[in-house]
């Protein structure tokens, strides 16, 4: 995947725009779970998410090719989100529903998965910008540690410590909502 | 549920498959890709608008830049090559006599020899 990434990249550079479409295509889903955890809405997300795409392709000549291109490109997708967040700060892009993100009434009904969905993002939404981005990237995304660190422009010992953090809240929302659904 | 330690080193599958879902976007990744892509189209196009613009911009003063570069070489030519030792001044100076007179008062377009006649004259 890395040394492709690269040939595209390359190419893109040249100008065929062809490349520049397959790695929109192959980084497309995790930009916009990136942006989405960041921002919430969906079609907030989406206007992060490409706002990344375009700057990246911008600042493609300053990539070093001698590192790899997903954890570059998502430290620009994950910076569109908390600029667009920041210029939307009048609203949260998913207002927190505390009954949600407490210990509701569980349903016993076929939307019990779109139902944790739902509180999932709630969740994520109570925990702070910068936790969020870690979990999703780590456990979501599979970036390493120090890969975080670099995008988040952190030390690995607080990638860690987010992660942690982001998931005893998380892991325990997800083991309220197990017991119902066995 | 895995109880991991604090500070655990690897992905837990559960979690992160249970937050996929829950980022994941409902539509199609096509229809967003080629959102993208018509961005990427639209932003080629208006750099090259941009281009074009600055290259127009640039067209009319490098014509007149060239134009009185001709006319200074000319001139700056003509006065080594007669080994003149006349200064470029008085190259330059307003000339007098007949054919200049030719060419203020004359009604119809001047003619060139006239204009050249007065140049090329011994000043």
């Amino acid at each position: 995947m890395g040394p492709e990434d690269k040939a595209l990249v390359a190419q893109t550079l040249a100008g065929d725009r062809a490349s520049f479409g397959t790695l929109v295509e192959r980084y497309a889903g995790q930009a916009r779970r990136v942006a989405r955890a960041v921002l919430g809405d969906p079609d907030d997300a989406d206007d992060a998410a490409q706002d990344g795409f375009l700057s990246a392709l911008v600042k493609l000549g300053q990539y070093d090719t001698r590192r790899p291109f997903g954890p570059w490109l998502m430290r620009i997708v994950a910076n569109a989100a908390t600029d667009r967040r920041r210029r939307r700060n009048v609203r949260r892009a998913e207002p927190l529903d505390t009954s949600l993100v407490g210990g509701g009434p569980r349903p016993d009904t076929m939307a019990v998965r779109s139902e944790l969905n739902d509180r999932l993002r709630a969740a994520l939404a109570e925990l702070p910008e910068r936790r969020r981005k870690a979990v999703v990237l780590f456990d979501v995304e599979g970036y390493s540690h120090a890969e975080i660190a670099g995008m988040l422009g952190i030390p690995e010992g607080t990638v860690r410590s987010e992660v942690f953090h982001a998931r005893r809240r998380l892991r325990t929302l997800l083991a309220d909502w197990k017991e119902p659904m066995r | 549920m895995n109880e991991s330690p604090s500070f655990d080193h690897r992905p837990d599958p559960e979690l992160g498959a249970a937050l996929r879902a829950a980022l994941e976007p409902k539509d199609n990744q096509a229809a967003f890709v080629a959102r993208v892509m018509a961005q990427y189209d639209a932003a080629l196009e208006r750099s090259s608008v941009a281009m074009f613009d600055v290259l127009a911009s640039w067209f009319r003063p490098g014509m007149v830049a060239a134009a009185a570069a001709l006319v200074v070489g000319f001139l700056f030519g003509r006065t080594v090559l007669n080994n003149r030792t006349e200064s470029i001044d008085a190259a330059l100076a307003p000339i007098e006599g007949p054919g200049l007179a030719a060419l203020v008062t004359a009604q119809d377009p001047p003619d060139p020899s006239v204009v050249f006649t007065s140049l090329v004259e011994p000043q």
